[in-house]
């Protein structure tokens, strides 16, 4: 199969301009194509899976790679792959598409739209992970804004399109900076070009000071994604208002894109600028991790709780970046997925209360476990598995986070530890607040969770348990590519 | 008259643009309007001409004394008739124009655009101010021909005395360079320019300046935008824009190199300042065509990042830029007078009020795409043409180490997204006015031209190699 990456990509799009092309009042056909245009690539990225080659030989190499000229005269390639890296990310990108997918049938109103933006913003984040030409990522880096942004808008919340906006100018701004340290690296090649694999070679003739101002440029765009500290305003603001499944979307996918950024282009292509950064960039993971978890401590809309979890959770993934080691590097990119799969059904599962009480306020709630029981089990198991109980999939990756962390970064790891004791807590008390307890009246027949909630449940929780029981999984596929990395520059 | 020969298609249009003229004064009232299919045959075939002058030139084609016809300046020549042809379709649809003159309207139009095709052309600088005239005065009609609007009126005036004032100022300046270089041609010049000659140069400038609506001579631009009747808007914001910062990268890159006069801090700085004040002023507008002035003032100071960098890669930029921004552009304003013409019926006030764009996706899903493709494609996000443009001129910037400009240029486009998305956010985000009827009707020729824009727009942002090549086989100066 040569065109599979094409195929998984390009699938959501046929979907897209197929549902432009259906009447807006029929909602059974764009349900099917919405449906159909999602799960054909999970089903190609499966295979992909069973075909990837996760031997230590080919830890080195893109594999399914796709190189045709794009644009000879600016020596632009339509070029794509995948490696240990980036192959888990397209797996867990396809899957969430479909799972959110799913979350959006409870879409009311507009739906045709919601679709094609839906399917839009799909193709650029498959695109952003497989492909390996600098001016076709940054093509699929910028296409998953606009969708976002009208997903944001008219779905929303309350405060939709204030959040809109912030989400679109932020993510703009540092994404025009990296275009011009992609403009940079493009002049500083011999001969010119943008081909990432080839970038990834030239380190050697780049001076500290251009590396060190090239990764600034990089870091501004991706660390706006990640979110990382500072620039993590627009987050709590777009979980909160975006719907339910654009959360799941936002929080399992696109802030992945920042951290595979970090790894992909910084690490490899500016191996001088990263290591001056790197002090910084600890202290950044660890303010992340405490910061957040205490921000999500605070909260008692639940929404915005996970949504600052979030920040705690990918600072555990630049923490361990900030290891440079295989251990750490395979910690974080576990760490990515798992969030994807945890933090994707954390929620799915706000959604699902949200959708009955018309209120997210921990407070308000009490001794729901008697009324909703599966809904609870739930909840609970998505909670231990995202507080880092071990058996479940949060367990591992964090341990292999601060294991890959901590040789290099001693106390920064130990004061990151925190962050854990106030992520038990906040989901802990959470819990009590919400499940035990007396039953509050006022929710005396709040109905369980309903079959297309199940479906698009189920597979997560499933995922979660099978992943800290074996993850060797993920793990295996991401090993080989991790070794690779850390052994660059030793 | 082998010279005389290459000026064919310059010749062809402005003997069609007099007998429509003619045929104007010819014509049984109330008919008037047929003539300006009359007028879009005479583009499209003047158009022919050049292309077909493109396809047998085979490389060097000779020199006039006054003007070069060279790929640079044949490229521009079809950027500027593709724009006179999508604004003269805009104008099939627009009620603004007193019938009894149509023919008129579509003549000046067409000397308009004679003087553009002069314009990028010349070599000389007594031809350039020549068709920088041509092109000024039937801009100051075309912008007042709403006589009974007291906006076009007031547009026209002002457009009018900072015309007049600038072609002085432009006049002096020929006269001071004179003065030095002895010679109106700008072909022989190799050594460096005096003060008088640099004093005469400045002043030249300025009268592109005007042309090009470049800060601070941009004071014009929104009175006489809005005043004007839209076509012309849409036209005045294209043509003339394209048309003069060509011509000013053939003076200053070709015939003025850096070696003769070093003018990069100045044009850096003029550059810097026409895309910020033009975004920010921009920021605060309610009205759709003043908002798009204002835009358009941004735009012109993106180009002109390839006047300043100067090197290979910003000629092309100056033309990838150019030819996307007609598409773009004329798409937007295509979209302003559809929902222009529609608020009229149903609502009293300023048409042009943005509140105009209303729920617009709910109306027509296909207008509310198509306007934001344009305006995503002006703010130059990806993978719209708008993008491979910017990507240009930035990527010159970058290249020639001019990497305050590219920074510059890069913060005014986030800025400018805040506006762009303002008209996104009403046409998606807000529900629609309770007088608006459900559906959005749109002229048939309104549609046509939006949707070439919007075909042009989306195809040479997926697949721009075409248009790349050509221009790299465009960006070269005959002498």
């Amino acid at each position: 199969m040569i065109h599979l990456l094409s195929l998984i990509t390009f699938i959501p799009l046929v979907g897209a301009l197929v549902v432009l092309c259906l009447p807006k009042d029929g909602r059974r056909p764009i349900e099917v194509v919405g449906l159909l245009a999602t799960a054909l690539p999970l089903v190609l990225s499966c295979w992909l899976y069973a075909a990837f080659d996760c031997s230590d030989a080919a830890g080195a190499t893109m594999q399914f790679v796709e190189r045709h000229a794009w644009i000879p005269s600016m020596n632009v390639q339509y070029y794509l792959g995948v490696d240990g890296l980036s192959g888990p990310l397209v797996i867990l990108t396809a899957l969430m598409s479909l799972i959110a997918m799913i979350a959006s049938l409870g879409i009311k109103e507009r739906f045709k739209e919601y679709v094609f933006w839906f399917l839009v913003l799909e193709v650029g984040m498959l695109g952003v992970f497989e492909s390996l030409d600098f001016f076709l990522f940054y093509v699929f880096w910028e296409l998953t804004l606009v969708p976002m942004y009208f997903l944001i808008g008219v779905w929303g919340g309350p405060q939709k399109e204030y959040a809109a906006i912030k989400f679109f100018l932020y993510t703009l701004t540092g994404s025009v900076f990296m275009l011009l340290a992609i403009l940079a690296l493009y002049f500083q090649a011999d001969p010119h070009t943008f081909d990432m694999v080839a970038l990834m070679k030239i380190h050697g003739s780049l001076s500290l000071k251009f590396q060190i101002i090239v990764f600034l440029g990089f870091y501004l765009g991706f660390a706006v994604k990640v979110p990382a500290f500072p620039f993590h305003t627009w987050l709590p603001l777009a979980h909160v208002e975006a719907p339910t499944a654009i959360s799941v979307i936002l929080a399992a996918v696109l802030l992945k894109m920042g951290v595979y950024g970090i790894m992909r282009v910084s690490y490899t292509m500016l191996p001088l600028g990263f290591e001056w950064f790197l002090p910084i960039l600890v202290m950044i993971a660890v303010i992340n991790i405490v910061y957040g978890a205490l921000c999500a401590m605070a909260q008692t809309d639940m929404k915005k709780m996970v949504a600052y979890s979030s920040i705690n959770h990918m600072g555990y993934c630049l923490l361990a970046i900030a290891g440079c080691s295989a251990t750490g590097f395979s910690g974080s990119l576990l760490q990515m997925v798992n969030h994807g799969i945890i933090t994707g059904a954390l929620f799915l599962l706000v959604g699902v209360i949200y959708d009955r009480a018309h209120t997210r306020d921990i407070t308000v709630f009490g001794g729901l476990a008697t009324r909703v029981p599966v809904y609870a089990g739930f909840m609970s198991l998505a909670c231990f598995a995202s507080l880092g109980l071990p058996g479940l999939a949060g367990f591992v990756s964090e341990f292999l986070c601060f294991l890959g962390a901590f040789t290099r970064w001693k106390y920064h790891t130990a004061v990151a530890v925190v962050g854990i004791l106030v992520t038990a807590a906040f989901f802990l008390r959470m819990i009590e607040k919400v499940f035990l307890g007396p039953l509050n009246n006022r929710w005396a027949d709040l109905s369980d969770m309903n079959a297309r909630e199940l479906v698009s449940v189920v597979p997560l929780a499933i995922l979660m348990v099978a992943l800290g029981i074996w993850p060797k999984w993920a793990l295996g596929m991401m090993n080989a590519t991790m070794m690779h990395m850390a052994g660059l520059f030793k | 008259m082998v010279n005389l020969a290459l000026l064919r298609p310059e010749f062809v249009l402005s003997a069609l643009a007099l007998a429509l003229l003619a045929a104007d004064l010819l014509t049984p009232p109330g008919r008037g309007r047929a003539l300006d299919w009359g007028a879009l045959a005479s583009c499209a075939a003047t158009l022919a001409l050049v292309i077909a002058g493109l396809a047998c030139a085979g490389g060097h084609l000779g020199l006039g004394t006054l003007w070069a016809v060279d790929p640079f300046s044949q490229f521009l020549k079809i950027v500027i008739l593709g724009s006179a042809i999508l604004s003269l379709l805009l104008n099939l649809d627009y009620e603004g124009i007193p019938v009894r003159h149509a023919g008129s309207f579509s003549g000046l139009l067409l000397l308009c655009t004679v003087g553009m095709m002069f314009l990028v052309s010349a070599v000389d600088l007594l031809l350039l101010f020549v068709s920088l005239e041509l092109v000024s005065l039937s801009s100051f009609v075309l912008t007042g021909y709403e006589r009974a609007s007291p906006k076009s009126n007031e547009g026209a005036l002002k457009y009018f005395i900072f015309g007049a004032f600038a072609a002085a100022v432009m006049a002096f300046g020929i006269s001071l360079f004179y003065g030095e270089a002895r010679t109106t041609l700008l072909l022989s010049l190799g050594s460096p320019l005096g003060p008088l000659g640099l004093l005469g140069l400045l002043f030249i400038l300025i009268g592109f300046g005007f042309k090009a609506a470049m800060v601070p001579m941009h004071f014009w631009v929104p009175d006489a935008y809005e005043g004007a009747p839209t076509p012309v808007t849409a036209f005045l914001s294209v043509a003339p824009k394209v048309a003069a910062l060509g011509a000013l990268a053939r003076l200053l890159t070709a015939l003025v190199p850096t070696r003769a006069a070093d003018l990069t801090l100045l044009l850096s700085i003029l550059c810097v300042l026409t895309m910020t004040v033009g975004n920010f002023v921009a920021l605060f507008q309610r009205n759709v065509k003043r908002l798009l002035a204002y835009s358009s003032i941004a735009q012109a100071g993106y180009i002109m990042i390839g006047i300043v960098t100067a090197d290979a890669m910003g000629t092309q930029g100056v033309l990838l830029y150019s030819f996307v921004y007609v598409a773009m552009n004329i798409g937007a304003f295509a979209m302003a007078i559809a929902l222009a013409e529609d608020r009229r019926r149903y609502a009293a006030g300023d048409p042009y009020d943005l509140s105009a764009f209303d729920g617009l996706a709910g109306r027509s899903l296909p207008a509310a795409l198509a306007m934001a493709f344009f305006l995503l494609s002006l703010a130059g996000i990806p993978p719209l043409a708008g993008f491979i443009g910017k990507f240009y001129l930035i990527g010159s910037a970058v290249g020639t180490r001019h990497y305050w400009l590219a920074v510059a240029a890069v913060v005014n486009s986030v800025v400018s997204v805040y506006y762009y998305m303002s008209i996104a956010y009403r046409m998606f985000f807000v529900a629609r006015q309770r007088e608006a009827p459900r559906r959005l009707s749109m002229g048939v020729s309104l549609y046509g031209s939006a949707a070439l824009a919007l075909a042009a727009v989306l195809a040479l942002g997926v697949l721009p190699d075409r248009l790349v090549a050509w221009v790299q086989a465009s960006a070269k100066f005959l002498p």
